[in-house]
């Protein structure tokens, strides 16, 4: 997160906007951020949305959908969360996303799942004062000076398959895989799926993603397989990941726009 | 939750008349149906196709089925279901007819079920892939009264003629007065077991707005020319009174592909927001 510059901004109702800056590491072909990169900004100011939306308790991202406009070439991805339910059990979060603060850039859907507030967080304390502020205070010191997914050390092992290693630098707060990290391997599981059925650049344009188990045991891999064939420069695939062990970890439907 | 009624007389059942059979002896925990919709003539478009509105019907049928069966003896309510259909399959032949929906529960938590729904055609051409998510909910009156396995059964249809209708007529829908507006009047036969609105009945209306919004028009009709490709809906409160109106408003399009977010109020209930859904609606023409 740190490496991406994600910064957010909260008012006095707790509603969350959120930027996070579009360069040729984070950038798809068509200039636009990568699908990746955009569940990552979404899933972290939707994380900081439900703090106070699901206090006193402690929500979980869920799932997540996410659809990508053709906004052209982008230096700034702009996001506003709202919350559309908060149930007992459930916190539903919407967001809006704009390049440049203008051009309508797609949106996003999130679920979070809502439990008690877990004993290590009871006493955590978090900055809610409103003020735009970096989301991650290494961001201050530290630059993405390479491709977002070499950073990562996301692997193409074939088209339609990725992995990554369980490092820390891609894992939550419990040691598991990152939520968004998994978005990053069925993104180019399914990019890389794209591009060798349409013989050319493909980006992924839309994603619906649901989390079944923490990630724990790496490496992890994503398996893209076409939904039917590709027709009119679309391919929409269904993405499993899997843990080190073999277990399904997350599931997810996607599709990719030959360039 | 009220108690469930007799699952052979939920009329959004008798009017699609899938037959589902659970895989297996009934034991497993993660339990795995297959559904064989008929694709009676009135549920089809000219070239034989089930549109997104009626695709998502069948699949919120058996994977909430599934996803119950895997509550047992609790049950569920459907929270949110994603549909994508095939690429290949929007036009022509291919992936028209009847259909099969092959159903497998992947996770089964504490509090939620996640349900997988893969569609085919019975050449095994795919036509969709679909995932839901649903929450465990403990029925006053207990579970539906399900034998394990579950074996396919015959519904009685009734005897009267909106059975046969077309989905628009079925569905009680009407037009709005522009486009990307489409009403639903709530009957009997469009409520689930426990006296709410169907979730596939939310489906077919807001599919129904956003047709209509790409089109330019005010229908509810058949629209050859314009189909929902892909659908990611949440249910975010019964619809209980009615009328139901969905609106459709543009998030904007990338070449054929109109990305439209729809919501779903029940007006008779202070027009509470029922469900909220994003859809890519891709015109043909």
């Amino acid at each position: 997160m740190s490496l991406l510059g994600l910064e957010s901004e909260q008012d006095e109702h707790g509603d969350v906007r959120g930027w996070m800056p579009v360069t040729p590491f984070t950038a798809s072909p068509d200039g636009m951020p990568r699908l990746a990169t955009v569940a990552m900004l979404v899933d972290a100011l939707g994380g900081m949305r439900s703090i106070t939306a699901s206090d006193p308790d402690w929500a979980f991202t869920a799932d997540m959908s996410i659809h990508l406009l053709p906004a052209g070439p982008t230096d700034l991805l702009q996001a506003d969360l709202h919350v559309r339910r908060r149930g007992r059990r459930t916190l539903v979060i919407e967001a809006e996303l704009l390049a440049d603060g203008q051009r309508p850039a797609g949106s996003a859907l999130l679920t979070f799942a809502v439990v008690p507030r877990p004993e290590h967080l009871v006493n955590i304390t978090i900055n809610m004062t409103p003020g735009r502020r970096k989301m991650n205070p290494n961001s201050e010191h530290e630059k993405l000076e390479s491709n977002y997914f070499d950073e990562l050390e996301l692997l193409v092992t074939s088209p339609g398959l990725t992995s990554i290693a369980l490092r820390p630098v891609v894992c939550n707060t419990v040691g598991a895989l990152h939520g968004a990290i998994h978005a990053s391997l069925i993104d180019e599981a399914s990019a890389s799926l794209g591009r060798s059925a349409f013989g050319t650049d493909a980006i992924t344009t839309d994603l619906h993603l649901a989390y079944l188990e923490l990630g724990r045991v790496g490496p992890l891999t994503a398996t893209a397989t076409a939904i039917g064939d590709p027709a009119n420069g679309r391919l929409a695939a269904s993405v499993d990941v899997r843990d080190g062990n073999g277990e399904l970890v997350s599931t997810a439907t996607t599709e990719v726009v030959a360039l | 939750m009220s108690g469930f009624g007799n699952p052979t007389e939920i009329g959004v059942a008798q009017y699609l008349l899938m037959m589902i059979e659970e895989i297996g002896d009934g034991t497993a925990v993660l339990p795995h149906t297959r559904g064989h919709f008929p694709g009676t003539p009135n549920t089809l478009d000219d070239n034989g196709r089930l549109g997104t509105d009626l695709l998502t019907c069948i699949i919120d049928s058996i994977g909430g089925m599934t996803s119950g069966l895997a509550s047992l003896p609790n049950w569920i309510v459907t929270t949110n279901l994603m549909v994508r259909r095939a690429p290949d399959a929007l036009i022509g032949e291919s992936g028209t007819g009847p259909l099969v929906l092959d159903t497998q529960v992947l996770r089964r938590g504490r509090s939620s079920v996640v349900t997988r729904v893969d569609v085919h055609d019975l050449e095994g051409v795919a036509v969709a892939s679909s995932w839901m998510s649903c929450a465990i909910l403990t029925p006053e009156n207990g579970p539906p009264p399900f034998n394990r396995p579950v074996k396919p059964f015959e519904r009685e249809v009734p005897d009267n003629p909106i059975f046969s209708a077309p989905p628009h007529e079925f569905f009680n829908l009407s037009a709005g007065e522009q486009p990307g507006v489409a009403h639903l009047a709530i009957e009997q036969r469009l409520r689930n077991p426990w006296g709410i609105l169907h979730g596939g009945s939310s489906a077919v209306v807001l599919d129904a707005a956003a047709r209509s919004l790409v089109l330019g028009r005010s229908t509810v009709d058949a629209t050859p020319e314009a189909i929902v490709t892909d659908l990611a809906v949440h249910y975010l409160s019964p619809g209980r009174v009615g009328p139901i109106l969905a609106v459709a408003t543009s998030a904007g399009h990338r070449g054929p592909d109109h990305l439209v977010r729809v919501e779903v109020r029940d007006q008779g209930a202070d027009h509470r927001l029922m469900a909220l859904a994003m859809s890519t609606v891709r015109r043909l023409d």
